[in-house]
């Protein structure tokens, strides 16, 4: 180890490599989430017309979005709810885990 | 029996993937194997020169596949290294002279001719990326220990997988002593960050530019280390799997050995 190096240990610096592998496992991880906007708003449409035979949505208030975070990415999904769709007569609770599913089940 | 077909690949260029081909296909044709290294570069050939093989060319790949030529006719043998044959890349059409059905046609006729061809995939995952692959039995993915060529390497991976090819990698430009200072990934780092088989490691080697200068190929130089890497990879790639992978690693001197022995007793 160089001199150069040790000092740079000492001062409590991290390798520049360690820096490096960080930095590309978060970037290798964003890519793979990196989804076309078409491929969201098809799913979006999908999600809305799934949902629309249990709820009555306000389907001008939806968001569909990939957060991302260095522990864990999240595909969340809201939707303002007006009213069950009493007439398919479906229990709520069954449905509501759609509202926040996570990124890898896409 | 059929020959193999292997296609040299890396996402981003400039990591050495002409070199290695010319290294590799020199190497395996020491070996005993009958070797065809083919440049798909189609408009910016190197292969050629990398070879030393540049004044010799008439025809090239586009003329096979567009039917002026035979691939004998195309096929330059390297008069240095028996069994060893390039197929020139055009320098005057584009990577749409060809279409991915073509190279499955040119693949199924070097089966025939060579033990192995070597493709030496252009740099990006456009046409000429595509070509590259379509027909290929197994793949080399290059990449050098920085950021950008592992991030490319990755997506390369990932397009490889999803033709069903499962690559081994080769990590180039080593330079042990940053490794040593961690300044730079080591292959430990490349390998765990791309979850991929290792093929073999390569040290920076001033003799690659003093080959490559005059056209002379890298594996007849016994010194270079680079060269030494490259004849194991060859011969990992064909018949000797598990010979061990060397890890380039600091020529220590007498007082070096001394002081890093005080620096760990520290």
């Amino acid at each position: 180890m160089s001199l150069n190096s040790l000092l740079k240990k000492i001062m409590g610096k991290p390798a520049s490599k360690d820096v490096a592998k960080n930095r590309l496992k978060f970037a290798l991880l964003t890519d793979k989430l990196d989804v076309k906007k078409e491929t969201l708003k098809d799913l979006q449409k999908d999600l809305i017309e799934i949902i629309s035979r249990y709820f009555e949505i306000d389907k001008d208030s939806i968001s569909i979005d990939i957060q991302r975070s260095e522990e864990c990415s999240a595909l969340v999904f809201s939707s303002p709810i007006i009213s069950a769709n009493h007439n398919r007569g479906v229990p709520a609770a069954k449905i509501m885990p759609v509202h926040k599913s996570p990124a890898n089940s896409v | 029996m059929d020959g193999k077909i292997i296609v040299v690949t890396s996402g981003k260029g400039g990591v050495g993937k002409t070199t290695i081909t010319a290294s590799i296909g020199a190497a395996l044709a020491l070996q005993g194997k009958r070797v065809a290294v083919v440049d798909m570069d189609i408009g910016l050939r190197n292969l050629d020169v990398v070879m030393g093989l540049e004044n010799r060319i008439v025809f090239n790949i586009v003329d096979i596949i567009q039917g002026r030529c035979k691939i004998k006719q195309a096929a330059i043998k390297d008069r240095r290294i028996d069994n060893l044959y390039l197929i020139p890349a055009s320098q005057s059409d584009d990577k749409n002279a060809i279409k991915p059905e073509n190279m499955v046609w040119l693949c199924g006729k070097m089966r025939k001719e060579f033990d192995i061809t070597l493709l030496d995939c252009p740099a990006g995952i456009e046409q000429g990326f595509r070509n590259s692959i379509v027909a290929a039995d197994e793949a080399v993915v290059v990449c050098t220990p920085e950021v950008s060529a592992v991030r490319d390497a990755d997506r390369i991976i990932g397009l490889l997988y999803a033709q069903s090819i499962t690559p081994k990698l080769v990590v180039n430009r080593i330079v042990p002593k940053m490794v040593e200072n961690g300044d730079m990934l080591s292959h430990e780092d490349v390998v765990e960050v791309l979850s991929v088989d290792l093929l073999g490691l390569i040290e920076m080697d001033e003799y690659v530019v003093v080959s490559t200068n005059t056209g002379t190929p890298l594996v007849l130089q016994e010194e270079s280390k680079a060269g030494k890497a490259l004849r194991r990879i060859a011969l990992r790639l064909d018949g000797h799997p598990d010979l061990p992978i060397e890890n380039p690693m600091i020529q220590k001197t007498f007082w070096k050995k001394l002081s890093s022995k005080f620096s760990r007793k520290n």
